[in-house]
């Protein structure tokens, strides 16, 4: 018992303690650039006010874009990257190892990267497009296009995640059913659809619900792209809580939204696992 | 007109040749077995055959058509393979029917065929079954009835029973052989156990690291094999191998003085040495000084029911008779043993071809 008092003291400070502290003043009144007026009891008026709020709605709806967008094209690429790089043909080994490279970069490094691509004026990948002749794009700059920019950074470095996971699973699966379906006669997308694909689905699942999780709680790339701009266009729950805390200064205010934001992930959670359990019962 | 041909075929891995220009022929209908130790190249020819690799050399048809270049899909053929081939997350009905789609068939007629397969292998109640819900001999039967709805031109099998318990696999080799029997589809059947071999062959393709030893029936094969491989390969226990030497009109080795049988009089030149192959059942037991016979000391014996094995001694070569078991020698005996001249076969020592012809 004696072994486990570190861990467990060190689980306390750094897990348990800051939640319930976050816990305790969601129901306070605590405005950070007035610290010594008294953190009074304010009962649910901060969950109130943050259900209530368009901004914290407007949040949850862009995180919830910004989770399907990158979510179904990371899954479709990663997946058929994999199905690529799985192929025995030459520099197959160089691409993959390439391709896990963006997973591997620290996301605000992502972030910096993609800024240097998407600066107005400045920026690489606009004068890539006048070199073929097209108008540049406000990448970062207009409402439209923002979110999809940083969808494209999200993208860019998780789409490896699903196809590193999905490659493991696709070369764990046995041969033979491939040979048997090839002597067959059952065309390539028949074998895809109807063998490889209820095979790898487990695994994909498992890889969406953790990039699921992971989307939910975007903040770096961002805060170094848009900072949740241009306006609120690209303001996911992450910036909202910050901002409410450290903008606004409303530690109360950030302390609900967090929970309410926890909430929100656990319930998805539960019902993830149950229609899970469903599909496998059934 | 075959149902195979296989003319100079080879197969290459890189530099490396694994089959070396094989020739043989598959006649329709026929139940042909390919057989062999570990590594000789079985399936790899198997695999030739089913299209799943390229004939490096040499021409390979199929039905009078050559079909090196055809993809397996079109050759008319279906493959058992060894570890059953199922696909884990569909039911046995639906792994049948995957196998049919290619064809375009209307439901009636898949199902139909379905109905038709499962009642001759026994599968009725297991069709909505998963593959991971059966037992081994269960899956074997549902790899079958998966090649056989298809009613291809050509079954291929490689050793569909290897994954089997000794019992089963008895039980499913008589299912195979009735199947076959009453389906008349030609077979291609890989394997290295013997008893498979001439249990179910007509023909049979024996097979050692990457050439052809000998084709014939089970009879002949294991009557009058070729060369002293197929000799030792077919059988159990295996032949026994006595080097020896012609010397007048006898067959001379250590501890052993034999009249040449009268069907190599005048065949062997005086002074030529040879390999006299004689099986365990060719050794009997005869009087004390009877003419011909060998004296020899029982080393161990081996109790099989109606018959015992004796490990005995003579000169420096371990022999293996095969006697009845009723007054067997008990170990340390002396025994009489002589060989039945009707069965000995004689073997050049230089190349293992046989003199018998
Ligand atoms: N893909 C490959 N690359 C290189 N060599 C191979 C390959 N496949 C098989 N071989 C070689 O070819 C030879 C014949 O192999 P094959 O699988 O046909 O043997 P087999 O007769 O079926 O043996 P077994 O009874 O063990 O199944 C072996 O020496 C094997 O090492
Ligand atoms: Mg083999």
């Amino acid at each position: 018992m004696i072994f486990l008092l570190p861990a467990m003291l060190v689980l306390f400070l750094t897990t348990i303690y800051p939640m319930l502290y976050a816990g305790y003043l969601s129901f306070r009144s605590y405005d950070l650039a007035k610290p010594f007026v008294p953190r009074v009891f304010v009962g649910w008026s901060n969950y109130q006010q943050v259900l209530t709020s368009g901004d914290f709605l407007n949040a949850l709806s862009i995180t919830f874009q910004l989770m399907v967008i990158t979510l179904s094209i990371q899954l479709v690429v990663g997946v058929g990257l994999a199905l690529l790089v799985t192929q025995r043909l030459p520099g197959m080994g160089i691409a993959r190892t390439l391709l896990l490279i963006p997973m591997m970069i620290s996301p605000v490094i992502v972030g910096l990267v993609w800024l240097f691509l998407y600066f107005p004026e400045l920026g690489y990948l606009n004068y890539f497009l006048s070199f073929v002749g097209l108008d540049p794009i406000p990448w970062i700059t207009s409402p439209n296009w923002a979110l999809w920019a940083i969808a494209i950074a999200d993208i860019w470095q998780w789409t490896p995640f699903i196809m590193m996971g999905t490659a493991a699973a696709l070369t764990s699966l046995s041969p033979e059913p491939y040979e048997a379906a090839r002597i067959d006669g059952n065309t390539r997308w028949q074998v895809f659809r109807h063998v490889t694909l209820p095979q790898l689905k487990p695994v994909l699942v498992s890889l969406v619900f953790l990039r699921a999780i992971d989307a939910f709680k975007i903040y770096d790339i961002i805060f170094v792209l848009t900072k949740g701009g241009p306006g609120d266009s690209t303001e996911v729950l992450s910036l909202y809580i910050y901002r409410q805390s450290f903008t606004f200064w409303q530690m109360g205010v950030g302390a609900a939204a967090s929970f309410v934001s926890l909430i929100i992930i656990v319930v998805l959670i539960t019902l993830f696992f149950k229609s899970l359990n469903r599909d496998q019962t059934a | 007109m075959s149902a195979i041909t296989l003319r100079s075929v080879v197969k290459r891995y890189g530099s490396v040749e694994v089959v070396h220009g094989i020739d043989l022929d598959v006649e329709e209908g026929e139940f042909v077995v390919l057989l062999g130790p570990s590594g000789c190249g079985k399936t790899t020819t198997l695999r030739m055959v089913a299209g799943l690799e390229d004939v490096s050399d040499g021409e390979l048809s199929i039905a009078g058509r050559r079909v090196n270049e055809v993809a397996p899909k079109d050759r008319g053929v279906a493959m058992v393979f060894q570890n059953y081939a199922l696909y884990p997350h569909m039911s046995v009905r639906q792994n049948m029917e995957f196998a049919l789609r290619p064809l375009g068939l209307d439901a009636a007629e898949v199902d139909r065929r379905i109905q038709e397969a499962a009642g001759i292998l026994g599968l009725g109640e297991l069709l909505a079954r998963k593959p991971a819900q059966l037992s081994g001999g269960q899956r074997q039967r549902v790899a079958m009835g998966r090649a056989m709805v298809r009613t291809p031109d050509v079954f291929l099998f490689d050793e569909p029973l290897s994954n089997l318990d000794a019992k089963l696999r008895t039980q499913v080799r008589l299912e195979i052989g009735k199947l076959h029997n009453r389906l008349g589809t030609t077979v291609l059947y890989v394997t290295h156990d013997q008893v498979e071999a001439m249990t179910l062959a007509d023909k049979i393709v024996v097979m050692q690291n990457g050439h052809i030893e000998q084709v014939g029936t089970p009879e002949q094969v294991y009557a009058h094999p070729n060369n002293m491989f197929v000799a030792s390969f077919i059988g159990s226990p295996s032949m026994n191998m006595i080097p020896a030497r012609h010397e007048g009109g006898r067959l001379r080795a250590e501890g052993l003085d034999l009249a040449v049988p009268s069907r190599f009089e005048g065949k062997l030149p005086e002074g030529q040495d040879v390999v006299i192959g004689i099986r365990p059942t060719g050794l009997q037991r005869a009087e004390p000084g009877a003419a011909d016979a060998v004296v020899a000391r029982v080393e161990v014996t081996e109790f099989l029911g109606n018959e015992a094995l004796l490990d005995i001694r003579v000169g420096d070569h371990e022999l293996i008779a095969e006697i009845p078991a009723a007054g067997r020698p008990a170990p340390g005996d002396e025994v009489s043993l002589t060989f039945d001249p009707s069965v000995i076969h004689l073997f050049d020592p230089q190349t293992g071809a046989t003199l018998s012809r």
